[in-house]
């Protein structure tokens, strides 16, 4: 479990995180997503005690990370942006060094060797076991890494973006990965790719200029935003002016022209929040001689979501398509 | 204790399989064995004359004394290397991340640091004995002045390697800690020449600051308490700097 209250932390006049407060449960997969500069990096390395925080608190695993520096570290597994690699020894030998600093005194040598390959084979490293660390390509660089925050077993797994700079299918291994973590351990991962988020993560704390935008499961922050049941209902040409006729339904609160080519239209219809209106929406362009082509929920994409809400609304940044104001 | 060993341990071992460490040992071992030459020839010279004058003339006074002054020479110029990547490579390849966020205490970290290049020193001087030896199987030397100069030697090293230890959590930069480092040990040496213009209050103040001074009793066959005391001292203030540093950059970020 992770808590974090109130956390602070300035560089000089620079206030790189500004009042941040979540919580991540046991066995739950967070994630932290901010465009570059957010602060992401700089939270994480609060939590894991690389840096102390100017203000606020932070606790891991019931351990206060200021006040317990070292069983909170005991407790914790970082991979940080660029892996900690010594490009000198081989994986072996790393994992090994990494396991006598971070196992506890009690810890033998077998048991110690053993964890060792039990990282490596869940990593799938083992076949570098003894490839020198500088040898390593940018794939096995990041699963090194990844065993590195392994090896103790801790209950709290800190991810500074896991999957940046691996090809399509090592991101998936490596979510896969991430996602087999969860349960046993509580995973916060930071990234600023989108459907990773939505793939990977139960919940989602959104962060931007050091400041916590939103907190919630992808579902619901899509849900949320867009504060209202929104279908695309697409006519062939005879429709061409339903538009006030969808709006006299109950419980349609406006329609919108989308798109309209010769042979139909395309309108997107906003209804009340928790009221489905397809089975009226459907049965009046059928009743009158529409010719319902098309008709689905419009969801916003995270990626929309993450524009919406890290977008100065002072800013001239034009909002993205297809979506409203925030509801919130 | 155990964590501090692990990482000596990793420091020893950076040294041993990266080829900075074996032109180290190299440059070390040739520059000693040049002054071990010129010592001996003139040494030779020396007895021959002596012969013909008095009685034979004491190896350890004229030549083992001298020589293992030298090496304090050889320390100013290959010391810097050994300190200089310590923290900066660390902190420049982000290992130091691995390090700043194990369940290791920041003064596990640094004696581990200091305990590893002194080891790697201590190496160097074992080297050096080769030499040595070869006046004891030659001549019969007294051996205790040979091993109090040893733990002198130690103990200066120790010393320089602290100063280098700190000036290399200052930066990231290897190049800039070693030319800082260099800088550094060459003023702790020759401080006490201003003392000849400074009066004879100054002059023992800043003799007694200078770090070679205080090794020409060990260098006699002599330990001094003040000596060893100096040098211990001056090694944990070394060793206190470098933790006040790490603490610092953390705040700094």
């Amino acid at each position: 479990m992770i808590e974090v209250q109130h956390l602070t932390k300035r560089y000089g006049p620079f206030t790189a995180v500004d009042d941040v407060s979540f919580r991540a449960e046991t066995g739950e997969i967070l994630g932290f997503l901010g465009p570059n500069g957010a602060g992401k990096t700089t939270t994480m390395r609060v939590l894991t005690g690389y840096m102390p925080a100017t203000e606020g608190s932070a606790t891991v695993a019931g351990h206060d990370v200021f006040a317990d520096p070292i069983a909170a570290k005991r407790s914790t597994g970082y991979l940080p942006e660029t892996p900690p690699l010594y490009p000198d020894m081989t994986v072996r030998e790393y994992l090994t060094f990494v396991g006598k600093l971070k196992l506890p005194a009690s810890v033998g040598k077998a048991e110690r060797t053993s964890r060792v390959d039990a990282v490596m084979a869940k990593t799938h490293i083992a076949d570098m076991a003894n490839r020198h660390c500088s040898k390593l390509s940018k794939g096995y660089r990041q699963r090194v890494g990844l065993a590195q925050a392994l090896i103790h077993d801790p209950e709290v797994l800190i991810l500074d973006e896991p999957t940046a700079g691996l090809d399509p299918k090592q991101i998936i291994e490596t979510r896969a990965l991430i996602r087999s973590l969860a349960g046993s351990h509580t995973v916060v991962l930071s990234t600023h790719i989108l459907p990773e988020v939505s793939q990977t993560c139960q919940r989602v704390v959104i962060i931007n200029k050091g400041r916590v935008v939103a907190v919630d499961t992808p579902d619901n922050l899509t849900r949320q935003l867009k504060g209202s049941a929104t279908l695309y209902v697409q006519v062939d040409a005879a429709g061409a002016d339903a538009a006030p006729v969808l709006s006299g339904l109950d419980g349609v609160r406006r329609v919108v022209e989308l798109d309209r080519h010769e042979q139909m239209v395309g309108f997107e219809v906003a209804a009340d929040a928790d009221r489905d209106v397809r089975r009226d929406v459907a049965r009046l362009v059928v009743d009158r001689g529409w010719g319902l082509l098309e008709m689905r929920p419009l969801r916003l994409s995270l990626e929309d979501i993450f524009l919406q809400l890290t977008t100065d609304e002072s800013g001239n940044n034009a909002p993205p398509p297809e979506s409203e104001q925030p509801h919130a | 204790m155990r964590n501090a060993f692990t990482i000596a341990g990793k420091e020893m071992r950076g040294f041993f399989v990266s080829p900075m460490g074996w032109v180290v040992m190299g440059l070390y071992a040739l520059l000693f064995g040049y002054f071990f030459m010129a010592h001996l020839t003139y040494f030779v010279q020396q007895s021959m004359q002596s012969q013909m004058g008095g009685g034979p003339i004491n190896i350890n006074q004229f030549m083992i004394r001298p020589l293992l002054q030298n090496v304090a020479l050889i320390n100013l110029f290959l010391l810097p290397m050994i300190t200089m990547r310590a923290y900066a490579e660390e902190k420049r390849s982000g290992t130091i991340e691995l390090l700043l966020t194990s369940p290791v205490s920041d003064l596990q970290i640094i004696l581990g640091k200091f305990l590893g290049a002194i080891g790697f020193y201590a190496a160097l001087l074992a080297v050096t004995m080769v030499y040595v030896g070869i006046l004891f199987a030659f001549g019969t030397p007294e051996w205790r002045p040979v091993v109090t100069g040893y733990l002198g030697l130690l103990l200066m090293g120790g010393c320089f390697l602290s100063v280098g230890l700190f000036i290399s959590s200052t930066t990231k930069n290897q190049v800039v800690a070693g030319a800082a480092t260099f800088v550094v040990f060459l003023l702790l040496w020759i401080i006490s020449w201003l003392g000849q213009s400074a009066g004879p209050a100054m002059a023992a103040v800043l003799e007694y600051l200078s770090i070679v001074w205080h090794f020409e009793d060990f260098s006699k066959g002599v330990i001094d308490t003040k000596h060893v005391i100096y040098y211990l001292s001056f090694i944990t203030f070394g060793l206190f700097l470098t933790m006040k540093s790490v603490d610092t950059e953390r705040w700094r970020g």
